[in-house]
């Protein structure tokens, strides 16, 4: 009995005690798996949602009639890195050039205002003419096409700066299956984990080998989200259950995307080189969706020991990598024989350094994000996956670039300069709309720094004159383009401010000037006495008029520049002279659109007249005469005189800052070159950064400037030096223009019309 | 019951007429085929009342051709319909600044500133433009 009774309660122990240990596992691993299943689900929404802003440079617009040498079209393709073929294109993305004709075989893209569709096209080049435009299967003429745009950076999560992430219809398809032919070709028929697989791992890991191996590509999502390289069996049945509930609750698309932007494959120093997007641009300096098929799979190949497959160092190991890859996806049917063995003999491809920065026009990209960060939240911005449509034209940019860069190393080295210690900017927009073609805010275009052409405010000197002569020739009644100003000395005295006793650059003051040649040359004393007669408020309101917003104190010394403004604001001023005096904002961005291809907004082009078309006539022809004589004229070293192109130099207090701004027919530009300590340079504006836009302008294949005249302005002969009416039989006459009325109504005795003259010629025929 | 489908029918006719903010001019935009193209495809967006598709189109059209004033003059007229009367004057003005002496562009320019300067509330200003666009026709 005691004995019966004490095995009952042995049982009765015994059985409890497994029931309730049971249960406590059960609820154990229950915990855990609840717990694994939160984690990994924060890990994954958390990358997959933070996608960043993209950036686009201007789509290229193809038409019959079009100014576009054969080398730009052929320059924008490989920019876009379209592929040369020798034979006729076969793939989406390949061209061909013979002569003056190109196939091309566009991409298909998603634009603001709608999808257009891959095409193949046959483009035929006159000249410097695109002649003629063709789509080849159709066999019709093209009126209007655009090739895809150039993706110029993004706007990255702030926390994940170096991450450049990618949705999964930008990860090339080469790139999947060549992952599914080599990582895991069951991917889309397991959930999560493959039985056959894990049975191969524990054969291994009893036989003592270590654990490695049967991982499923969501196996090795899970590994890249537990950072640690762990490996034991705890961690190995983690995995497991992890991999299997990410199945249950994301589809393959997603799990491929999150893979696609997770996998580690590579180091740059102590960067890790996360995602297929990031290592495009780390070993290719290009965006993943222009990955072809060698790229793809080397980088497939990588996958598995990305340092010792490092196709930098270890090329020829990379290289047998990737033919494995590529071996692989033909026996698995994933590309033909024909494509496996083109792809084969492909060299590495890979670019020696990289690229400093995933964006490769970062000042330009930073001005797209300031002006979208006045209508949207940077966290939207970062994390929206927006496509960004800007103004940038990519051939302009990579000209300012290459010529502000190695202008400054010439200027260094003829003048004597220490080296890398000249530092510049640059900024070309459109005469007409506005639209910012290239912007560079310093020497090393790929450094996001110090950006000069937004950031730099800067003494402008005689940048400012134009506004000075524009607000005197807004009277016509009292000021002309040869209305004689006074050059003599000038000390100005103003309560609460230090005497002003402005010099002339050459130490001289030169008496009665005609109004036009004291702009062309730039004259200090007559310029400052125009502008007090005028009134400093009266110059600083028309200065907020041409698109200044800063409020420039009406200080006297303001009427020679003494203040300072940023490369981007001389440019706005500019700009507005250039469209004969129709104020249009710089704008960056054209259109915003959504991730999944929906028009958000557009940036339209907006105009205000803020000056009368005559005065801003009369400008712009001032402007004309300092290039043409004045202190502008060594311009004509760089571009023909025909251009007529308009502009003005500065050169401030103790040369510290060189500048120069101006336009032609299509575009206004502004060069600034100076130290970033302030320090002089020695450079006058001519002597410096006339030089950079001198040889920007000469390669953009320039219009000539003929703004149109408007109705009350009359040309009329003058001798400019008197004042007075004349025709071109008089020594030293001019025609000018003239607001109708305000011409000299005085005749200079030389002309036909004096009355000297036909005095003189009635005597002439009386005695002859 | 045959009349009133023919007044129906007349009035349909009638208001596709009178839209005439967005009529074919005899002479095209421009003698460039992608100019005349986008032309016509941002005034069919204007008819279905897209402004801001129309804007964006005649914005491509002048990045082609920024000196020709009839795609100014066309932009104006969309900024017209969506009640950016400021925008409408600086354009016809832009406009007005390149048609040199082409009288009839310039008349419409000044009719395009009246209507603007009469939404505007503006009825002498209004006046002066019609009377101007009287006079350079």
């Amino acid at each position: 009995m005691h004995s019966a009774a004490l095995k009952k309660i042995k049982r009765f122990f015994s059985a409890k005690w497994i029931r309730l240990s049971l249960l406590f596992l059960a609820l154990l691993i229950a915990g855990y798996a609840l717990y694994l299943d939160i984690t990994v689900r924060t890990q994954f929404e958390g990358k997959r949602w933070a996608l960043p802003a993209r950036v686009y440079a201007r789509a290229l617009e193809l038409y019959p009639g079009m100014k576009l040498k054969p080398e730009q079209l052929e320059t924008e393709l490989l920019m876009l890195k379209y592929r040369v073929t020798t034979g006729n294109p076969q793939e989406t993305g390949d061209f061909q050039r013979e002569d003056n004709s190109f196939t091309i075989r566009t991409r298909p893209f998603v634009f603001w205002d709608g999808a257009q569709a891959a095409r193949q096209l046959r483009a035929v080049f006159h000249g410097n003419h695109l002649d003629s435009l063709e789509d080849i299967n159709t066999q019709t003429a093209v009126t209007l096409v655009r090739l895809d745009p150039l993706l110029i950076g993004g706007i990255y999560p702030a926390h994940n700066e170096d991450r450049v992430l990618v949705k999964l219809n930008e990860v090339p398809r080469d790139f999947i299956n060549g992952l599914i032919a080599v990582e895991d070709h069951k991917f889309y028929s397991h959930h999560g984990v493959d039985p056959r697989g894990i049975a191969r791992a524990l054969a291994t890991t009893v036989r003592g080998n270590g654990i490695q191996g049967g991982s499923t590509l969501t196996q090795q999502l899970v590994k890249n989200f537990f950072l640690t390289p762990e490996r034991s069996l705890r961690r190995k049945f983690t995995e497991i259950i992890t991999a299997s509930l990410l199945e249950l609750h994301y589809s393959k698309d997603e799990i491929l995307e999150a893979y696609a932007n997770e996998i580690y494959l590579g180091q740059d120093g102590n960067r890790a080189i996360h995602g297929v997007g990031l290592a495009s641009h780390f070993y290719f300096d290009q965006p993943s969706t222009q990955l072809n098929l060698p790229q793809a799979a080397l980088l497939v190949g990588m996958v598995q020991g990305p340092a010792i497959y490092d196709p930098r160092r270890h090329p020829e190991r990379a290289l047998t990598r990737r033919n494995l890859v590529l071996h692989e996806m033909r026996q698995q049917g994933f590309i033909s024989p024909q494509q496996y063995e083109n792809a084969k003999n492909s060299p590495l491809a890979v670019v020696k350094t990289a690229p400093g920065g995933t964006s490769r026009h970062p000042a330009f990209v930073e001005l797209v994000h300031r002006q979208l960060r006045r209508d949207y939240r940077d966290e939207d911005l970062r994390s929206e996956g927006l496509h960004i449509f800007t103004t940038l034209d990519p051939q302009t940019q990579q000209i300012a670039e290459q010529t502000l860069a190695t202008r400054l190393s010439q200027l260094e080295k003829t003048r004597g300069i220490t080296a890398d210690t000249l530092e510049g900017a640059a900024i070309i927009s459109n005469t007409q709309n506005g639209e910012i073609e290239a912007l560079t805010g310093g020497r090393h275009a790929r450094f996001e720094g110090f950006n000069r052409a937004l950031d730099a405010v800067r003494s402008i000197g005689s940048l400012i004159k134009p506004v000075i002569y524009l607000t005197a020739l807004e009277q016509p009644s009292t000021y002309t383009l040869i209305t004689p100003l006074d050059d003599s000395p000038l000390i100005w005295r103003e309560r609460g401010a230090k005497d002003w006793e402005p010099r002339n650059y050459d130490k001289v003051s030169h008496g009665n000037v005609p109004l036009r040649m004291a702009l062309a040359n730039s004259y200090n004393l007559s310029s400052a006495r125009l502008g007090l007669a005028l009134g400093v408020q009266k110059v600083m309101y028309n200065v907020r008029q041409l698109g200044i917003d800063r409020e420039l104190p009406p200080y006297a010394s303001n009427l020679l520049g003494a203040d300072g403004l940023t490369p981007l604001e001389v440019t706005q001023i500019y700009q507005t002279l250039a469209s004969g005096g129709f104020r249009v904002p710089l704008r960056a961005i054209r259109e915003v659109v959504t991730a999944d291809g929906k028009a958000l907004q557009r940036y339209p082009l907006s105009v205000q007249q803020v000056v009368e078309p005559a005065p801003a006539y009369l400008i712009t022809n001032a402007l004309q005469t300092v290039v043409h004589e004045g202190t502008a004229d060594g311009l004509n070293k760089y571009i023909s005189p025909d251009l007529n192109a308009a502009g003005k130099t500065g050169t401030t207090n103790d040369l510290r800052d060189s500048w120069f701004a101006g336009y032609t027919g299509d575009r206004v530009a502004v060069a600034w070159i100076g130290r970033d300590d302030n320090q002089p340079i020695n450079m006058t504006g001519a002597g410096g950064a006339m030089t950079v836009w001198g040889s920007i302008m000469a390669q953009l294949d320039a219009e000539p400037l003929q703004p149109p005249v408007p109705e009350n302005i009359e040309f009329v002969w003058v001798d400019p030096e008197k004042n007075l009416r004349a025709d071109e039989t008089c020594a030293g006459a001019v025609k000018l223009p003239f607001i109708r009325g305000s011409a000299p109504t005085e005749t200079a005795p030389c002309a036909k019309t004096s009355p000297v003259k036909s005095i003189k010629s009635w005597f002439k025929r009386l005695f002859e | 019951m045959n009349k009133i489908i023919f007044a129906l029918a007349s009035l349909i006719v009638l208001s596709s007429c009178s839209s005439d903010l967005f009529r074919e001019s005899s002479e095209p935009a421009s003698n460039n085929n992608a100019v005349v193209a986008l032309v016509n495809s941002a005034h069919t967006d204007a008819a279905a009342n897209k402004f801001d598709a129309a804007g964006a189109t005649l914005e491509r059209a002048l990045r082609i051709e920024p000196r020709n004033p009839a795609l100014w003059q066309e932009l104006a007229r969309v900024r017209l319909q969506q009640g950016e009367y400021q925008q409408v004057e600086s354009l016809a003005a832009k406009s007005n600044g390149l048609a040199g002496d082409n009288k009839s562009m310039r008349a419409e320019n000044w009719r395009l500133i009246g209507q603007a300067r009469l939404k505007r509330g503006d009825h002498q200003g209004a006046q002066a433009a019609f009377n101007k666009a009287a006079e350079t026709n």
